[in-house]
């Protein structure tokens, strides 16, 4: 398999690019912003429905498009150069331990409905400082009790999976969001494009999935990896072009910007480090599909290289715009934010470092 | 492509050519010798795998890019004795070919392909790197021939060519791109002295060549009298695409692999410290070469690399730099002074670390061409290009 984009990605690549450019512009992440929304229903409807976005790593048998891992990659790619927001990347993650443990009931129950977009499903993994979960009682019939945060889309998933631990041994319960449910609180997310909560648990009732659980959390840990570094190397892409852009219009001193090595050689810099990074984004996709063994490593090289370039980019972006990339109107912010948050969230570089050494058995 | 050339490269490559070396195997106790270069270049041609692009009138083999790609592809694994031909035929043979006339085309490129004649490439000077087109070597009319008079730097396998591709200066009144010409110059011909230049690492990997009242015939001309700029960019172009395309090395004491036995050996990779900065390093350098595979890939299918080869060597450079920052903190002290070799290596690498982000053009001429040419900003503002070349300030010259 190659790194470059086979006819079909780079056709659903274009077909995500003007999604998010027609239904899904900054504009109507400002919209969501004054109006306190998580995400616009309609979007993600159309993604799920029309594009099929929530099922492309869920196989038809479960109703989904079972197009793989690189399929998703360049998806994500699209929606993170557009920041959109979604409850995709939950989704995507609650899918994952599905299909990685063994409790038919749960996957023929739930992954239908995930990949349909019918319901919004989350995976309820923070790290140890955002609080941790005991169970009790029998696998049937448990209780968790404890708290975890932040949660991805927590306050909008009507079924949560939890790792909890009994007796020192870390399980996955599925826990429904209903009247005896968990409190979700909604935190302030620093990136506007996520939504992100506390699930606080207290004797709330669940079920144990049947299942290897360290094994399924691994896996989507590496999902994770690679979803956050596709949507970085998207967005870094879209720093970089419109950083550059306005090196071309912006004029100082007589000569554009651009013009300057101060500001020329800082933007060749970002092209650099986005080239590299978005190589390595490819053969992580690739991996995930054609190489499993070597998908956990390459997923989270991907990761430690693009998640600390994409936030250096946003902040690169903000500098080289001047004033006005500094401005609430502005959309050099967002990107900012975005970059942050997706540095530090589902593990930050400090501990991908360490999973990778892991990994390559340093 | 068919697949019998790749097959065919494949078979005669396992017949003729030695295999790489992995890194803990022995260094092969003999050199190889000039004349084993030119034997090697020889039965290369005769096999038919020399000049794979290049027209069969002028001694190629009339194929594709694809074909240049899949042996490229299949000789990575192989360590081809015939070094002393690389710049020859990626720096002036292919710029020869562009724009030289056609008794050139007849008379050099054959000899270069068959390993009879070796080339050098003449461009740098003391006072002309970045700004290469400040140079102040000169060529003067005399009769039908031109007399060449300056210095060269930094030139790589002068002491064994026959013949060099050089930029010297024909007209100083015009602005400094517009007054310059490439000729072919023979290196054995009285007036030219060839000296080793020692670099930081105490090697001497290069050379200054002198020029003393060198006598060049009439048709030693490439291309047009003051047009040497166009040819020189032409041959600056095949530099970036040799050099991207070199392939990385795999017994690199600098390279993750190297740096983690190290490492071990010292027992440091318990350290959460030092764990991390290998896993980035894997990181970076893995990312390194996907990127080289990447640009392969591409042009594979017709997307040629063009101006993004400068973001391979910058990336190439960068990636030296931070891999002895990792060796730093691996070795620690213990890099200070050293009786083995496995640490020499290790320091001598880190002490050429910065000769590879000036060589073949600096990272800060990489940076204004990604700059420039892959994101499209502004070139610099500068009063060079149209002041005449003997009014402009050149080198480390003091203003009158």
């Amino acid at each position: 398999m190659a790194l470059i984009l086979t006819s079909e990605e780079q056709a659903l690549a274009d077909s995500v690019r003007r999604f998010v450019a027609d239904r899904s512009p900054l504009t109507s992440l400002r919209h969501l912003m004054a109006a306190g929304e998580p995400y616009d229903a309609d979007v993600w409807k159309q993604m799920t429905a029309q594009l099929g976005l929530a099922g492309l790593t869920i196989p038809e048998s479960y109703g989904g498009v079972g197009a793989g891992y690189s399929a998703l990659s360049v998806a994500l790619t699209e929606l993170g150069a557009g920041l959109v927001a979604s409850p995709l990347l939950a989704n995507l993650l609650a899918a994952e331990v599905l299909l990685r443990l063994e409790d038919t009931e749960a996957s023929d129950d739930l992954l239908p409905k995930i990949a349909g977009g019918e319901l919004i499903a989350t995976l309820a993994t923070a790290s140890q400082a955002g609080g941790r979960v005991t169970a009790s009682g029998s696998p049937i019939g448990a209780t968790l009790t404890g708290t975890v945060s932040p949660v991805l889309n927590g306050a909008e998933a009507s079924v949560l999976i939890v790792p909890a631990e009994a007796d020192g041994v870390t399980g996955l319960y599925l826990v429904d969001a209903g009247a005896d449910g968990p409190t979700a609180t909604r935190l302030t997310a620093v990136d506007h494009s996520r939504s992100l909560a506390r699930i606080t648990l207290d004797g709330t009732p669940a079920r144990e999935l049947a299942g290897d659980a360290v094994a399924a959390l691994a896996a989507a840990q590496d999902l994770a990896n690679l979803a956050l570094a596709s949507e970085s190397a998207g967005a870094m892409k879209a720093c970089l072009d419109m950083t550059s852009n306005y090196a071309k219009i912006r004029v100082a001193f007589g000569q554009p910007i651009g013009a300057f090595q101060a500001v020329k050689h800082r933007l060749a810099d970002m092209e650099k480090s986005w080239e590299l990074g978005y190589a390595a984004v490819r053969d992580a996709a690739r991996a995930g599909d054609a190489e499993p063994g070597r998908f956990p490593a390459a997923a989270t090289a991907a990761r430690v290289l693009l998640a600390p370039a994409y936030a250096d980019a946003a902040v690169d972006t903000v500098q080289l715009h001047g004033g006005i990339g500094f401005t609430w109107e502005h959309d050099a912010h967002l990107y900012y934010k975005n970059g942050m948050s997706n540095k530090v969230l589902l593990g930050g570089p400090g501990d991908q470092l360490d999973r990778l050494a892991d990994l390559l058995g340093i | 492509m068919s697949d019998d050339f790749r097959t065919r490269a494949r078979s005669w490559l396992e017949a003729n050519a030695p295999r790489r070396r992995a890194a803990d195997e022995d260094e092969d106790a003999s050199p190889v010798t000039l004349a084993d270069q030119k034997a090697f270049q020889a039965k290369l041609y005769d096999a038919g795998f020399a000049g794979i692009t290049w027209p069969r009138e002028y001694g190629g083999q009339g194929l594709t890019g694809l074909e240049q790609i899949a042996w490229s592809l299949e000789t990575r694994d192989f360590d081809l004795p015939n070094g002393a031909f690389f710049i020859g035929l990626s720096m002036p043979g292919n710029t020869i070919l562009e724009v030289g006339s056609e008794a050139q085309k007849k008379r050099y490129l054959p000899p270069m392909l068959r390993g009879d004649e070796i080339w050098c490439q003449l461009f740098s000077e003391p006072g002309a790197g970045s700004d290469v087109a400040s140079l102040q070597t000169s060529a003067l009319r005399d009769g039908d021939e031109w007399v060449l008079n300056g210095q060269k730097v930094w030139t790589s396998g002068a002491q064994f060519s026959d013949y060099g591709a050089i930029l010297a200066r024909t007209d100083p009144t015009k602005p400094k791109h517009n007054g310059i010409s490439m000729f072919i110059v023979d290196m054995h011909a009285p007036g030219v002295t060839v000296r080793p230049l020692k670099v930081a690492t105490g090697h001497s990997p290069f050379n200054e060549v002198f020029f003393d009242n060198v006598r060049m015939p009439g048709d030693a001309l490439i291309g047009e009298e003051n047009k040497g700029w166009d040819a020189a960019v032409v041959m600056l172009r095949h530099e970036r695409i040799a050099i991207g395309t070199m392939g990385g090395f795999r017994t690199n004491p600098l390279g993750y692999e190297s740096l983690r036995d190290v490492a071990a050996g010292l027992g440091r990779t318990g350290e959460p410290g030092t764990r991390r900065r290998l896993a980035e390093l894997y990181a970076r350098q893995r990312a390194t070469g996907l990127f080289a595979t990447l640009l392969r890939e591409e042009a594979q299918v017709g997307r040629m690399p063009g101006a993004r080869g400068s973001v391979a060597k910058l990336a190439g450079s960068d990636l030296g730099r931070f891999a002895g920052n990792v060796a730093e903190d691996v070795l620690g002290d213990q890099l200070a002074a050293y009786d083995s070799d496995e640490i020499a290596a290790v320091a001598t690498m880190i002490v050429a670390a910065p000769g590879n982000a000036i060589a073949g053009g600096t990272s800060e001429i990489q940076r204004n061409i990604i700059g420039e040419r892959v994101l499209g900003l502004a070139k610099d503002p500068g009063v060079d290009r149209s002041t005449p070349f003997n009014q402009l300030r050149v080198g480390t010259q003091r203003q009158n």
